[in-house]
């Protein structure tokens, strides 16, 4: 009784970080919640429970077409963003002093601007290099917006490489080109991964750089944009709990290999 | 018998020569189309440097620089698109169409009183929770502790902002619960107000001053607050002495993120405002939409906003920041 009385900072700090949890997950869940609404319109209480939401949406067109298409953006999105992060972070890397401060300035400019000017600017930029909106547009303008976080998660991953790996490779006679892809490449795997992840939830989650940069093919976040405006009905929730459920797999996984790689 | 079977000789320096073959990587490697192009730029001093730097430059001076320049230089020109018959000419035109009415310029004041409430609120809900991860979880359980925390963002912006709507509709479970419990009749309108759109900020950008505060208190040496501890001060000397100035960089680069992110937000304030709480992003966004988009205008508010933000954290960083001395 005295310990946990004197602990009282302790338990105040406990209960406010479940109090949090709470918060976070509670709007969530009531999502879910009516997602098995048996009536056409939201709200509570959420009365006879029914999965008949869930079977309308999978049937729907438009929904399994804007999954593929959400996924299709997404992967091309990772493949290219991965391979120019990397580029740049083995060129910070492998810079010195003001060259190396300002290199690291630019490459996460994206990050630092706020959305909607960022979507404004690559919607004038693409029209100066007469490239039309629609597919290609948006997949540039992910892979702007993901690569200065692929650049910081590598960079920190290189930083903690010891230098003595790349010149072991080439005192034994290696280039540059195959120490980096014999030796860079696989120790810096772990913070690739986490990076390739990451564009992943960042590309499908998306809303303003889609908006501003999309036709009329709409990608997941931008479906469910135009339902909400237009209407509430529980079919929101069955597609909203749907891709929660896919993106926490995911990220769930991912967790949980990186945490296996740490071990090992 | 044919040379370089392993069958060849028996004996080791053809198995590992084989072995050494055996590998995508050695097989490229030792080609001669390698030998003469990649490789031997590699070997050569300047191709190494454009090996490296080409791409990473071009990509950033293009994608990084070009979007935010071309900007600028579209704010300042009289019309773009270019039309047929046209001529663009240089002009501030569009920067004194901003302070020319107060439609255009209080949407940016608003935007900029909910960012700074929603990065002030922010600040001050997170940080109690991340000093609790960083420093009172046991160190085996912390990653789980922050996993908790991390797992409703993979959601999504849009998600997030819809599960909001389900929390504060009038219909929705808070109305709902106050009116069981008696404590309304009717329903309290708290969707499509400032309310919403602070509540539906914070939801969405708690994430972002999370992490810079949590390994900002995590590098704090336990050491340091036993020392104090013993020295007899109490819990609230310690946090104030100790714990706060010591997490300062993760508090300015918290709150630049969160700052920043809420100055740009779009979807939130159009599905969780309503006609008097629309925001600086509804208005550019208007110049690009419908028969009379105007373009130049829409860069100019743009860069307006850009400026007013980057200035604002900057200053923040400045004050904030303060000097960059350390005691170790």
């Amino acid at each position: 009784m005295r310990a946990m009385f004197h602990d009282w900072p302790g338990l105040a700090l406990k209960s406010f970080y479940w109090l949090f949890v709470l918060y976070l997950f509670l709007p969530l869940s009531l999502m879910v919640a009516v997602s098995f609404k048996d009536a056409s319109f939201i709200s509570f209480p959420l009365g006879n429970l029914t999965i008949d939401w869930y079977a309308k949406v999978i049937q729907d067109k438009q929904f399994l077409d804007a999954c593929l298409y959400t996924i299709m953006i997404a992967a091309a999105t990772t493949a290219i963003a991965t391979v120019i992060g990397v580029w740049i972070a083995m060129l910070i890397g492998s810079l010195r002093g003001a060259a190396q401060y300002v290199a690291f300035a630019v490459a996460c400019l994206p990050a630092v601007v706020p959305g909607m000017i960022s979507a404004i600017s690559l919607r004038i930029f693409i029209t100066t290099i007469d490239l039309p909106t629609g597919t290609v547009a948006i997949i540039l303008g992910h892979v702007v917006h993901a690569v200065p976080f692929v650049v910081v998660m590598v960079l920190t991953r290189l930083r903690s490489m010891p230098g003595n790996l790349v010149d072991a490779a080439r005192d034994l006679g290696a280039d540059s080109i195959v120490t980096f892809f014999r030796v860079t490449l696989p120790y810096l795997g772990p913070a690739i991964f986490g990076g390739m992840i990451f564009c992943l939830l960042l590309s499908s989650d998306d809303f303003v750089r889609t908006f501003f940069l999309g036709g009329y093919r709409p990608t997941l976040p931008m479906l469910i944009f135009a339902r909400v405006q237009s209407g509430m009905s529980p079919e929101i929730n069955v597609m909203a709990t749907l891709v929660l459920v896919v993106t926490a797999v995911v990220g769930l996984y991912a967790e949980y290999l990186t945490r296996r790689s740490r071990i090992r | 018998m044919a040379v370089g079977t392993h069958t060849a000789g028996g004996g080791l320096p053809v198995r590992a020569a084989h072995m050494k073959y055996s590998t995508g990587v050695a097989r490229v490697i030792h080609s001669p189309l390698y030998r003469y192009t990649l490789g031997a730029v590699a070997e050569w001093r300047y191709g190494r440097i454009l090996l490296l730097a080409g791409v990473p430059v071009v990509w950033m001076l293009m994608m990084h620089i070009g979007p935010i320049y071309e900007m600028l230089r579209i704010s300042l020109l009289s019309s773009y698109p270019p039309q047929p018959g046209v001529e663009a000419e240089f002009t501030f035109d569009n920067y004194a169409l901003f302070f020319s009415e107060k439609l255009y310029w209080m949407p940016l004041l608003r935007s900029f009183i909910y960012a700074s409430v929603a990065t002030a609120v922010t600040l001050v809900v997170v940080y109690p929770v991340a000093y609790y991860v960083a420093k009172v979880v046991a160190t085996g359980n912390r990653s789980r502790a922050l996993l908790l925390l991390l797992a409703p963002f993979w959601a999504g912006e849009i998600i997030r902002i819809f599960s909001v709507i389900m929390l504060l509709a009038n219909r929705g479970a808070v109305n709902v619960l106050l009116r069981e419990i008696g404590l309304t009749e009717r329903p309290i309108q708290m969707l499509y107000t400032s309310f919403s759109i602070s509540f539906g900020l914070v939801y969405m950008v708690c994430l972002y001053m999370l992490l810079p505060l949590y390994s900002a208190i995590e590098k704090i040496p336990k050491s340091l607050l036993d020392a104090s501890a013993d020295l007899g001060a109490g819990p609230f000397t310690r946090f104030r002495r100790i714990i706060l100035p010591l997490s300062r960089d993760g508090i300015v680069s918290g709150c630049s993120l969160v700052f920043l992110t809420c100055m740009g937000v779009f979807a939130a304030p159009i599905l969780l405002g309503g006609p008097t709480t629309s925001m600086f992003s509804e208005t550019i966004s208007s110049f690009f939409h419908g028969a009379s988009s105007r373009w130049p205008a829409g860069a100019a508010f743009a860069m307006i906003m850009l400026a007013a933000s980057l200035v604002t954290v900057g200053l923040f960083m400045r004050v904030v920041g303060g000097s960059k001395q350390r005691t170790f």
